[in-house]
């Protein structure tokens, strides 16, 4: 059971998210048919899942917000704005009633009770409506007190015949027993019409029935009973609850009481009474009916495997390839032919293996743009400033650990744009820009990295402010001639920040700092550019993924190291002289000049004494860096291994890999290599 | 006991589909081709429903149902007519007339005979 | 498991750094490795000794001594490496630490470990679990969660800390 409970947990979830990306749409399209039936298939199959899997808040909860889309789905009902926020408040509080850590905290529980009342206030006021058309019907004595019956409910049913029904060949028992048809029944018969024996007509009807009917028929299908016989009979039906009142025994017990007294029970005790249940117990749907409506895809295009797989197989992909390069070693040092013919066999092998498993896990960050739109809809009315959100490549794919450690620091950064860049309706109005502010998502490939960038056409970030705090904080000089990139750098200090009021959305405490270093841990750079009045764009780079990457396998001193390949441009011999106690650290190379870092001095360590070093020519932005190294080994497939805690200062190196051998290789992020070499470089000169 | 229907109607086809179904669900069932002819059923066999198309020759269906129901063994027996959505204003002269219920053409096997099972069972 | 709440495991291993003899709980220690490669990573601080090859895994090692202000490791025959795992923040974080050499696992009663003294030690008690009497020594119970989970704050009290600097102006 608890297996079939797990699936029903992930494919609610996938509800639920569905759910909400769809919500997001309706927003936009509200006469979207289409939108509104999904939402209702949706809320169907939550609850009937929900019921079955012992999650009998979400089935109670679901079930009115169905009827709801239900009468939406059949123009009854129209998609209102406060119907879209209950249905969006519903969807988080779905997602923690799913947690079984939180469905039980009384903070659940509360917004439990608020939602519901809000639900069903939302409903009631549709049911007025749909009394008052009725009665505009004219559906002669039959008095429509609810069109909402798709489900089971509980009717009562007062059927009075005319006393000479029988003339017209109606036996009202018939009716009765497909009244009894329908679902679950009780009658109560009432003989109180029936005259003194000498007055008494054989040929007339005096009896009369009150009848309680639990149905999932609809309502039509009860008023069809009498159709016959609508014009012979006094005929009211009034629905008294969306479940099976019968199956309460307070409610149970009072109609057999009613039974024995043959007292009318009258609607209005009923009512009273159903209305006191209904808001004193937890409605418990057991309807079977919609038990197997889960919903099921008839063909299979993709199959669903849970992420603990996938990080198992990229794991034995990673192994796999860490053996392979100790067999493809093993191999070449055993001069035996068909060994390494073998070798290289398997090398081939599981290159494609881990292409294909690289690619498995790669998804679209399409998947994150719920919760962004999401955001933005919540935080702009929150913040009464008018706001589209603009998603642009949103298939560009990334690897699935890097989406999931992405989605913290690009919410920070959207609340940012939000609060701090986006001017109020008024304010943009008076600077002659739209009143709506845009904020822009664009992804795309570059290289081996993506590029994800956030743009407003908000205020802007004033660097003059930041460089009068900057000032103020001692960090810089008044007379410091900075460049505005420079200092947009501030921004990423800790503890600076240049919002002057800290505010409820932004002021937490988490700045660009954090989301810096959010963004180093899944090796990736953030960089601001702002122009004041015009707009901020953050841009993000990212590597394609996490857990394997070529490289050029490298020596410096006792140690090795992994230079991506995605970085690297081109290898050249150079005398040691050429790269050793030169003054500018330029080197000529092809006839060009090529500024370079001799690693060993960088990592602290004594001169080689070879007359030979090789440079490696990286691109570093725009520009080609020559890296010195001892010798260069070959290419490698490195296996990333983070260094961990531990390291977490460490931004030269990205990560371990473990050679066929044993040893470790460490892995140098190129970029930011190059980047703390030049600081220093700078530092010292300014010294 | 099988219960017995009498089904008056001058389409041939009405007629077949109609006690094709019946007889399936276990009727027994009597055909005739208008109003004059049914009344000869009436005379000595025991019937338990008539079902009557309302357009017919000879007699038609709402002279039929008058007919029966001044008739003391058939005074309260089930009369169900055939009859298109559209004509509302036959309806009315059908009950007033005395039938029991109706049943709208074109129709399927089940709703005859839900129809059906409302007036007998 | 133990029943009853209050009874932790109260083994400990014993170790030597230098002529001192300190002892952390057995469940914090996983694994106690012979001195094998160790790939050292460029700028990072000193007592990061840097990481070594722990059946497929990267695992950082740390220089004990260093961490204790003391000299660095002198690798000798009895050097062993104590995998540990460290508590930080809720998760669980596996490390190396280099010591001089691994005592012995003792069993120790709540009677018999004291709180640790305000005097005669140079380390800030918030980094003790106690002080055992073990024969005539005085072995000093390690809290590894703290220590092995801060990063740059010295261990030493103030005071010594203070005159330790001295010293090593003095030196310099």
């Amino acid at each position: 059971m608890d297996n079939f409970r797990n699936k029903f947990i992930e494919e609610a979830t996938e509800h639920i998210n569905d759910l909400e990306g769809t919500l997001l749409l309706l927003e936009q399209d509200p006469e979207n048919k289409e939108l509104v039936e999904k939402v209702f298939r949706i809320m169907h199959s939550l609850k009937g899942g929900g019921a079955m899997f012992g999650f009998e808040r979400i089935s109670e909860f679901t079930h009115n917000l169905e009827n709801i889309y239900d009468l939406v789905r059949n123009g009854e009902m129209f998609v209102s704005k406060d119907l879209l926020d209950v249905t969006l408040a519903a969807v988080d509080h779905l997602k923690n009633l799913l947690d079984d850590r939180k469905s039980e905290l009384p903070q659940t529980l509360d917004v439990h009770q608020n939602l519901l009342a809000k639900i069903n206030n939302i409903l009631e006021s549709k049911n007025a409506i749909a009394i008052t058309k009725d009665i505009n019907k004219d559906k002669g004595s039959t008095n429509v007190t609810s069109a909402i019956a798709s489900k089971t409910a509980t009717y009562y049913i007062l059927f009075q015949p005319n006393e000479n029904i029988f003339d017209n060949g109606t036996n009202p028992l018939y009716l009765i027993d497909e009244l009894y048809s329908l679902g679950q029944a009780i009658c109560i018969p009432h003989f109180n019409r029936i005259p003194d024996f000498d007055k008494l007509i054989p040929t007339q009807c005096y009896t009369y029935w009150e009848v309680i009917l639990s149905t999932a028929q609809p309502f039509n299908a009860i008023s069809d009973v009498f159709i016959f016989v609508e014009d012979e009979c006094h005929i009211d039906i009034h629905k008294l609850s969306d479940y099976n009142l019968l199956e309460n025994n307070e409610f149970y017990g009072f109609i057999q009481q009613a039974l024995k007294s043959s007292n009318d029970i009258g609607i209005d005790n009923l009512q009273t009474l159903a209305s006191r249940i209904n808001a004193s117990i937890m409605v418990k749907e057991k309807k079977t009916d919609d038990r197997l409506a889960v919903s099921k895809e008839n063909t299979i295009s993709s199959i669903r495997v849970s992420s603990e797989k996938l990080d198992v197989l990229m794991n034995l992909v990673s192994e796999l390839v860490t053996t392979q390069a100790r067999l493809s070693l093993f191999a070449e040092n055993s001069n035996n032919n068909e060994l390494i013919a073998i070798a290289e066999n398997v090398q081939k092998l599981s290159r494609q293996l881990r292409d294909i498993a690289f690619s498995i896990v790669l998804i679209p960050i399409e998947n994150l743009m719920t919760r962004f739109q999401r955001l933005v809809r919540d935080l702009s009315q929150e913040l009464k400033k008018e706001v589209q959100f603009v998603a642009e490549g949103t298939d560009t794919e990334l690897d699935k650990t890097i989406i999931e450690n992405l989605t913290d620091p690009l919410l920070h950064i959207l609340r940012n744009s939000l609060d701090h860049g986006i001017e109020e309706p008024a304010i943009r109005v008076k600077h002659g820009k739209p009143r709506q502010g845009t904020i822009m998502l664009k992804a795309f490939y570059s290289g081996a990295n993506v590029h994800i960038q956030i743009s407003d056409d908000g205020a802007g970030i004033d660097t003059e402010k930041i460089r009068q705090k900057a000032i103020s904080k001692g960090l810089i000089s008044p007379d410091a001639v900075l460049s505005q990139k420079e200092l947009l750098e501030f921004i990423f200090i800790p503890g600076f920040s240049t919002a002057s009021n800290v505010t409820e959305v932004s002021g937490r405490g988490v700045g660009m700092d954090v989301v810096r270093r959010k963004i180093a841990d899944i090796r990736g750079e953030v960089e601001v550019e702002s122009k004041l009045g015009v707009g901020t764009t953050t841009t993000i780079k990212l590597p394609l993924t996490l857990s394997i990457i070529d490289g050029l396998l490298v020596k410096i001193h006792d140690t090795f190291y992994i230079i991506p390949l995605s970085s690297v441009d081109k290898i050249y011999a150079a005398e040691h002289n050429k790269v050793v106690g030169t003054f500018n650290q330029l080197i000529v190379l092809d006839g060009q000049q090529i500024p370079f870092f001799y690693l060993r001095h960088e990592f602290e360590l004594e001169e080689n004494n070879a007359p030979l070093e090789q440079v490696i020519v990286v691109r570093y932005e725009d520009k080609r860096i020559g890296l010195v190294v001892d010798s260069v080994v070959g290419e490698y497939q490195a296996v990333l291994k983070p260094l961990g805690k531990y390291y977490k200062n460490q931004e030269i190196i990205s990560g371990a890999t473990i050679l066929g051998d044993g040893t470790i290789a460490l892995v140098i992020d190129t970029n930011k290599a190059i980047k703390y070499f030049a600081h220093k470089y700078k530092v010292e000169e300014v010294k | 006991m099988a219960k017995t229907i009498l089904i008056v109607d001058d389409s041939e086809s009405i007629r077949e589909v109609v006690s094709f179904t019946l007889e399936n669900e276990g009727y027994t069932v009597l055909v005739a081709v208008d109003g004059k002819d049914a009344l000869k059923f009436l005379d000595g066999t025991e019937i338990d429903l008539v079902i009557t198309d309302l357009h017919m020759p000879v007699m038609d269906g709402i002279e039929l149902i008058k007919h029966i129901r001044s008739m003391e063994k058939y005074q309260r027996i089930p009369i169900l007519f055939l009859t298109t959505e559209s004509q509302a204003a036959k309806k009315m002269e059908a009950k007033e007339a005395g039938a029991t219920g109706w049943i709208i053409k074109p129709f399927v096997p089940a709703k005859l005979i839900a129809a059906i099972n409302k007036v007998i069972r | 498991m133990s029943n009853n709440k209050q009874h932790k495991i109260n083994s400990y291993l014993t170790f030597k750094l230098g002529e001192e003899t300190f002892a952390a709980n057995v469940s914090k220690v996983l694994n106690i490795l012979e001195m094998t490669k160790v790939t050292k990573v460029p700028k990072a601080p000193p007592y990061m000794k840097g990481v070594i090859n722990l059946r497929g895994a990267v695992l950082p090692l740390v220089d004990t001594r260093i961490k204790f202000e003391m000299t660095p490791t002198e690798f000798t025959p009895n050097t062993c490496i104590l995998v540990l795992d460290i508590n930080i923040n809720g998760e669980s974080v596996h490390v190396g630490a280099l010591v001089d050499s691994v005592q012995e696992v003792i069993e120790l009663d709540d009677s018999q470990i004291m709180p640790p003294p305000s005097i005669g030690t140079r380390y800030k008690s918030e980094f003790l679990e106690g002080v055992a009497k073990i024969g005539d020594d005085f072995v000093m119970i390690l809290d590894m969660d703290l220590i092995f989970s801060t990063d740059e704050l010295s261990l030493l009290k103030e005071s010594v800390n203070e005159e330790q600097q001295q010293e090593q102006g003095n030196v310099g």
